[in-house]
């Protein structure tokens, strides 16, 4: 790369020279890029240049980038320290399931491109700072004329009023501004002035606006009673915030915050019976609950004797177990402060992080595996040919005959060990190096003796290089499959290893996402599982050694023995993605 | 008790009088509905008048706005108990349309009963509040648009006014009698018949009509109207071919329902034949974006067909599906050769496409041709002098 990059600076520079004279600054910046493109472009069709594996196309973003700072010293020096550090990282990289949460984050990074960053829009509103005390009439009166270009002036302030969370005194100032010039309250200065009432919990207020509201409307937004469950919950007259969540019902499912403040103001208040009842109506209206109402659960009913309520709180952990759902810290802390308080039973919980292995440290206990039972691999077989091979229109992603010398190819040959994405591991084609890859990625696999399969398109095949010769040599060993340009292959990957039974695996960089996307819900976390089981990402190998990263042998899920508890947790630091899992856990083990 | 609301009036008084007084037609209500309620709320009077604060008017009338709206209340309550013997999910969703108008949320001012009907069927929140955004946009349109019309009536009216006083002048002496817009049209019908006999045929694969929503297909026959009546305008017309469109089908009942009686004498040939059927295979080429073969020029003897379907959900590949299945020819516009692409699909509607098409059969331009992509697409125009002029440099 670095050499690549030298090159074309000599030949850019001379070229730059040339250009100033024709040209002014602004179009030569532009012809710059486009030169870039197609040197890189040209040098990689024609000229006997040899770049390493690293890609051409996205790097020449950088290139550019380069050659404009390339006289401030100081940002080279930052590279360098870039570098370095995804260097150490590429180090710890290499322990880490690609599942484990964290792990695209550090793969972004050390892949990172400078990009613009976005300046945040400013509006007209922006610049307007409420007032401080409370004003009479005259000077609101003040107020507007200074601010004449506001059309809705009472919103627009009530609305910087909430930004800048000013004193309820200032707003009451407003509304009764508002009151004596127009003789009344819009509902919409009303819901901005609740917004502030509930923001600064003045509970009086709130009732206040209740009961004009009950007054003076029949019914309310939705909107609007969000703000009144949410502002009602936490007083006396919380059981008024159940009320309002069935008047919700009448137009609108209430969404998982206006079952979350009433069941939170009923736990609140001890009822826990009631807190149960609206929860139960939730699930049942498939609404996740959030992870702070589960803690308020936890929290409330800490020490309890009832067992039908110790019941309903495990059922609560096996919702998560179901729905791939992973606490965050605080939940955890509570779910082990309630484990450790139920009286009789003694309970110990302990956090650790489970890397490689078989079971948990703590306890020696082994975890559930990672590999599908008979039944849920036949049907994930099943739903793979039918949702994501032929979909709605089978030609989308191939033609009947494909799939069909496919399948006879498949029958024909022995199960494989490891099937390889052919054009992912060799990247795009343009990119010689990437053959290099390739090729040590195949005889990796061939010196262990392991049975092959090549998945490719035919424009990989037309490609040949001196290395081929040397790969047909292997023949014996490895097998080719080559589809149309046309068709997709990654669906042929899933279906070649699905197909050769559970030992096998395969190689891709790629998280299959959009393949996932094809599949109904619940079989999308099959799926999901099967995947972190079976799939072998290879690292970039700047030091010419592929590695792999370790596929972990246990499932990450809420489990349980009935004598010990394994609950994967978010740590708070981690970022974690939606195709990602947790690394830590809490082990819960009773003596 | 009595002391209290005697210092209050006293307090409002002398607070309000001065505003009141002021905008006494507008505000005339505050004293009299004043001494018709009393203030239900004094907790707060006794904390303020035990601090005496240097300006205690001031604070004290913060909480009066509280008393004047529940005092109006009382008289507006009794109004709307009549209209409830109506459908009551339906007034509830009345109700809500009006509730979020009065939040300030945009939705239509005045709906109507279909239209909430449409509403309740819709399954989710989002959805509901997307079609009450829609109908909130459409309305604010029609309004903007009868306003303007309005205006133009009025400017109209007084233009006229200014010209009868000099209708008695002579008539004009002229070469021309003025050429009427159905002058315009014989003659585009004309060429469009022409087109029928002799055009080159441009075809339109009506297949797709069970892969959209109902709001796409929409879209879809707007767009076919359009290429319909830039077809027709243009010097050389192609013969349009609606091809696989079923009868009383969806698309059969979007066009019957916005060309009304003009449907059966447009210069088009509609069928429900495949054209396959019509043509000979080989030559045949299916446009569509996600094709790998790049067009270089336009061929004149060839038969080109674009897909109509509007695909606002993104699922790529359903036209290059088709041309598989019927093991067709594909091709792509050279967008990317041309153009520098910034964002956006590279699928373009279907009357930029037929726009596309036409410019290329008269000119074979593919410069001009593309100026029908939208500008906001693309930065420009690749600049073919500096490429040559890079391949000179280089070799």
């Amino acid at each position: 790369m670095a050499f690549f990059l030298q090159a074309s600076n000599w030949g850019l520079q001379t070229f730059l020279g040339r250009c100033f004279l024709f040209q002014p600054a602004s179009t030569c910046q532009k012809s710059l890029a486009l030169m870039v493109h197609l040197l890189s472009r040209d040098q990689v069709k024609g000229l006997p240049f040899t770049t390493s594996s690293q890609s051409a196309v996205p790097q020449d973003l950088k290139g550019v980038h380069m050659l404009h700072k390339s006289r401030s010293g100081s940002r080279d020096g930052k590279k360098e320290k870039r570098k370095e550090r995804s260097r150490e990282e590429d180090k710890e990289k290499s322990l880490m399931s690609p599942f484990s949460a964290g792990a695209a984050k550090q793969r972004s990074v050390s892949q990172q491109t400078p990009t613009s960053m976005r300046l945040p829009r400013l509006s007209k509103k922006d610049d307007i700072q409420p007032p401080e005390k409370p004003l009479n009439a005259e000077e609101w009166q003040e107020w507007r004329t200074r601010l004449e270009h506001l059309t809705d002036f009472e919103n627009v302030m009530l609305h910087q009023m909430i930004k800048y969370e000013s004193s309820i005194d200032v707003a009451k100032s407003l509304m009764a501004d508002v009151v004596l010039r127009n003789g009344e309250v819009k509902y919409n200065l009303l819901l901005g002035y609740l917004i502030l009432c509930v923001q600064q919990k003045q509970v009086a207020e709130i009732f206040d606006i209740y009961d004009i509201m009950k007054l003076r409307f029949k019914t309310l937004d939705p909107g609007g009673y969000s703000l009144l469950i949410r502002g009602l919950s936490d007083t006396e007259r919380w059981r008024e915030a159940i009320l309002l969540l069935k008047e919700i019902r009448k137009v609108t499912p209430p969404s998982k915050g206006n079952y979350g403040y009433c069941i939170k103001g009923a736990l609140n208040n001890q009822d826990v019976q009631l807190a149960l009842e609206v929860y139960h109506e939730m699930v049942a209206e498939n609404v996740m609950p959030p992870l702070d109402v589960l803690q308020a659960f936890f929290d409330t009913c800490k020490g309890t004797q009832d067992d039908k309520l110790k019941k309903e709180l495990l059922d609560m952990l096996l919702c998560f177990r179901e729905n791939q759902v992973y606490p965050n810290e605080a939940l955890m802390q509570s779910i082990k402060l309630w484990f450790e308080s139920v009286p009789g039973e003694k309970w110990t919980g302990r956090l650790t992080s489970i890397e490689n292995g078989w079971g948990c440290p703590v306890c020696n206990q082994v975890l559930e595996t990672i590999e599908l039972s008979k039944k849920e691999y036949n049907i994930l077989k099943k739903k793979i040919m039918k949702n994501v091979m032929q979909g709605s229109d089978i030609f989308k992603k191939t033609t009947p005959q494909e799939l069909k010398r496919f399948q006879d190819f498949m029958e024909n040959h022995l199960p494989y060990d490891i099937v390889i994405d052919g054009l992912n591991i060799a990247g795009s084609v343009s990119r010689i190096g990437g053959y290099n890859v390739l090729f040590d990625v195949v005889s990796y696999f061939a010196q262990q003796n392991l049975r092959l399969l090549v998945l490719g398109r035919k424009h990989l095949k037309d490609f040949q290089s001196w290395k081929w010769n040397a790969m047909t040599a292997m023949q014996g060993k490895v097998d080719f499959f080559f589809t149309e340009n046309i068709s997709q292959d990654d669906p042929f990957l899933v279906y070649a290893t699905l197909h050769s039974g559970n030992h096998s695996k395969f190689v891709t960089r790629d998280l299959l996402r959009d393949h996932k996307a094809c599949l109904p819900e619940s079989i999308q976390q099959l799926f999901f599982k099967w995947q972190r089981g079976h799939q072998l990402m290879p690292f970039s190998s700047r030091t010419k050694k592929i590695s792999f990263a370790p596929i972990l042998s246990y499932d990450t899920v809420v489990q349980t023995t009935g004598d010990t508890w394994h609950i994967p947790y978010d740590d708070h630091l981690v970022e974690r993605y939606s195709y990602e899992v947790p690394r830590k856990w809490l082990c819960l083990q009773r003596k | 008790m009595s002391i209290f609301n005697m210092l209050l009036r006293n307090v409002v008084r002398r607070s309000v009088f001065p505003f009141a007084m002021k905008e006494r037609r507008k505000n005339g209500f505050f004293l009299t509905s004043f001494y018709k309620t009393f203030p239900r709320r004094t907790l707060n009077l006794s904390s303020y008048l035990k601090d005496a604060e240097p300006n205690p008017s001031q604070k004290l009338n913060l909480d009066e706005w509280k008393n004047v709206m529940q005092s109006r209340r009382q008289e507006e309550i009794c109004e709307p108990t009549s209209k409830c013997e109506e459908d009551s999910t339906l007034t509830a969703m009345r109700e809500f349309v009006e509730m979020r108008r009065l939040a300030g949320r945009l939705v239509p001012e005045n709906i109507t009963e279909e239209e909430l009907k449409t509403l309740m069927e819709l399954p989710t929140k989002s959805s509901r509040l997307k079609y009450l955004k829609f109908l909130a946009k459409r309305e604010r349109k029609i309004n903007a648009k009868k306003a303007k019309q309005e205006k133009k009536n009025q400017e109209q009216e007084e233009l006229l006014g200014s010209v009868e006083k000099r209708d008695t002048d002579e008539l004009k002496n002229t070469f021309l009698k003025r050429l009427h817009s159905n002058t315009l049209e014989n003659l585009h019908s004309w060429r469009a018949a022409n087109a029928m006999i002799f055009g080159q045929p441009l075809v339109f694969d009506m297949v797709y009509e069970n892969c959209m929503s109902h709001t796409e297909l929409g879209n879809a026959v707007d767009q076919m109207m359009e290429c319909e009546g830039f077809n027709r305008k243009s010097v050389d017309p192609f013969h349009l071919h609606y091809c696989n469109l079923s009868v009383d089908g969806p698309y059969h009942k979007g066009f019957s329902k916005r060309y009304g009686e003009a449907w059966d004498k447009l210069l088009v040939t509609v069928t429900e034949q495949c054209y396959t059927n019509l043509f000979p295979r080989d030559r045949l080429i299916y446009l569509t974006p996600d094709s790998r073969k790049i067009m270089t020029t336009f061929e004149h003897d060839k038969i080109y067909i674009i897909g109509s379907l509007v695909d606002k959900a993104g699922q790529p590949g359903t036209s290059l599906a088709r041309a598989k299945r019927l093991n067709l020819a594909t091709a792509k516009l050279p967008l990317d050769k041309y153009l520098r692409w910034t964002l956006g699909k590279k699928s373009l509607t279907l009357n930029q496409m037929l726009c596309i098409l036409l410019t290329l059969k008269e000119t074979g331009d593919w410069k001009e041709a593309l100026q029908f992509v939208p500008q906001r697409y693309h930065d420009g125009f690749v600049d073919v002098d500096l490429l040559s002029r890079l391949n000179d440099a280089k070799f």
